[in-house]
């Protein structure tokens, strides 16, 4: 048990590397792309109605993430393999995992933070404006706020969709638990290897489902 | 002084909607002026006009001089700090307390914490939630979170507020408790209020002025007092009755529809020329429809005779002929 266990020691941190650096970024990105798609959108901040730079901007933006979002995360690691050797320098190994995590989370996270910000009342924004606040101001001090909960439960999910396509990420040697699951528990046939990392896998999503609840709760005021 | 001269607002799409058209009003300092009218009258779009909510296609809207149309950017958010405004629904920041709330256009004006909280604090005595300041909003009644609405529209110390159906999500004693607060505030410190409504009641609580709108349009102004001695538009006189008999003519429309599903349900309003002459029997009696007279509301005012009658007919008679007579002798009609 303790002998699994330290043999699993390696591949819980790839995963959680594989998990959190992603994560991190996607949410970065995710964020400011979901708020140039909200912005430009008929979401009465900016008026759209004359402006066709905003307009084509709009488009193009959301059909960018539509498309990635439609993508099968597999298809997509192998399309950035020739960057990701440009980028960093390898294709093996968690680190040659990270860009096509990126670019699979970001428009998920850019669609997320679009939904929480749809959501916030309208005639909040617009009372926001009436006091003289500008876009900016509208965008970190009311918008944001606002959809806080909503936010945070989409990192939530975005964390848990990380962690199961970096068990993927496995079949170019991005390691972590669910390749080792597959390669030395099913392939090599080592059952008790695949249940305990299976098993931490599990456990790794309830932590954060958990943790993630409980902070969303406590910031949710409405 | 707030003037709008000539405005117009159409809003673009599939069908243009003309909201506002050619309008021009002119509302003095310290002045409460209430502009009344059915949905869709255009109302929301009028007031929403004077802080560049909305753009005006045309026209100008001096305030102090100012035209407010004109202004872009900085400058015209430096002159929205100048009106405050509330809303029907609140339209507050649900994630931040009463306090921050109230504080929130002192941090956008960028005044540091320790004055953004000595004025907050002073404005929410000024309106009765000094022991509230630090819960969240979803948790405050009604009229609490209204309260919240009206320090923070007023926390900047503007000339002007502007008030979208203010009350309408309030119930009586609690609408009368804000146009109190309302009043109050105009009192102590000379502040211009217009506000708009469905509800010709509120207007004449507090207001000296008025205006009637109807499709986009002014039809009728003056003083509060004047108006209700003299109106001359159907539609004021109509409003005026609502407050008269203090009958709610929507809801009675609905009550009546919910009694009365299957048939004609229609509502007929006097004016004072009509309501001396005995129309409704003589023309029911020439088509031979027998009609149901389900409500009545007549009253004599004195600009005459005004009321409102609800008929019901049964569903297979054609009415069609029986609007026309009605119609040729000078009564309003209206399928409900
Ligand atoms: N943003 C918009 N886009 C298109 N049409 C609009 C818009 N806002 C208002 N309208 C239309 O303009 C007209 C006037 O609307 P407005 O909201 O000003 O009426 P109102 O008098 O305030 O009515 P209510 O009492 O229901 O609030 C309506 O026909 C409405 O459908
Ligand atoms: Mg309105």
């Amino acid at each position: 048990m303790l002998g699994l266990l330290t043999k699993l020691k390696e591949p819980l941190i790839e995963t959680l590397l594989l998990t959190f650096v992603p994560l991190i970024i996607s949410v970065i990105l995710g964020f400011l792309f979901g708020t140039l798609v909200f912005i430009s959108s008929d979401s009465g901040i900016i008026d759209t109605s004359n402006n066709w730079g905003l307009k084509i901007l709009n488009k193009i933006s959301n059909a960018i993430i539509n498309i990635f979002r439609s993508v099968p995360y597999l298809i997509i690691l192998i399309w950035l393999l020739p960057i990701t050797k440009l980028l960093v320098g390898r294709i093996l190994g968690w680190q040659a995992a990270i860009p096509s995590l990126v670019v699979s989370a970001t428009p998920f996270y850019a669609r997320m933070t679009v939904i929480a910000f749809s959501e916030v009342n309208k005639g909040t924004i617009e009372a926001s404006k009436a006091l003289g606040a500008n876009n900016f101001e509208i965008i970190f001090k009311v918008l944001l706020p606002e959809s806080k909960p909503a936010l945070l439960s989409s990192i939530v999910v975005t964390a848990i969709n990380l962690i199961s396509y970096s068990a993927m990420a496995g079949a170019i040697g991005a390691g972590g638990l669910g390749y080792e699951a597959y390669q030395y528990g099913l392939i090599r046939e080592n059952p008790p290897l695949m249940y305990m990392a299976t098993l931490l896998i599990v456990l790794l999503v309830f932590i954060i489902q958990f943790v993630g609840d409980l902070i969303v709760r406590k910031v949710d005021k409405r | 002084m707030i003037s709008i001269i000539n405005v117009s607002k159409t809003f673009k799409g599939k069908n243009d909607v003309s909201a506002v058209k050619n309008v021009s009003l002119e509302i003095k300092d310290k002045e409460i002026f209430g502009i009344v009218g059915y949905s869709g009258a255009g109302k929301s779009t009028l007031i929403r006009l004077v802080n560049q909510l909305e753009k005006a296609d045309s026209g100008q809207i001096l305030i102090d001089g100012v035209d407010i149309c004109e202004l872009k950017g900085e400058a015209l958010r430096k002159q929205r700090q100048e009106i405050g405004m509330i809303f029907q629904h609140f339209n507050l920041l649900w994630s931040k307390t009463v306090l921050e709330n109230i504080m929130f256009p002192l941090v956008l004006k960028g005044l540091p914490k320790k004055e953004r909280e000595e004025e907050a604090i002073k404005m929410a005595k000024e309106v009765g939630l000094e022991d509230k300041l630090d819960v969240y909003p979803s948790t405050l009644s009604g009229g609490q979170k209204q309260r919240v609405a009206i320090a923070r529209a007023l926390v900047l110390n503007p000339k002007i507020l502007l008030c979208d159906e203010a009350t309408s999500a309030l119930d009586p004693k609690t609408t009368e408790e804000i146009l109190e607060l309302l009043k109050k505030i105009n009192k102590e410190y000379g502040l211009t209020i217009l506000m708009i409504s469905h509800q010709m009641e509120t207007i004449q609580k507090i207001c000296h002025k008025l205006a009637v709108m109807a499709d986009g349009k002014i039809v009728e102004q003056g003083s509060v007092d004047d108006i209700f001695a003299n109106p001359t538009d159907p539609l004021t006189k109509e409003l005026i009755q609502t407050v008269d008999t203090g009958v709610d003519v929507n809801k009675l429309s609905i009550e009546l529809k919910d009694k009365y599903p299957q048939g004609h349900l229609l509502r007929i309003t006097f004016s004072d020329k009509t309501s001396e002459k005995p129309i409704l029997y003589s023309i029911a009696l020439k088509l031979n429809i027998p009609i149901n007279i389900v409500s009545a509301n007549l009253k004599m005012t004195q600009a005459g005779s005004l009321g409102v009658i609800y008929i019901h007919i049964e569903e297979k008679k054609d009415i069609g002929p029986f609007l026309a007579e009605l119609e040729l002798q000078g009564l309003k009609v209206e399928v409900v």
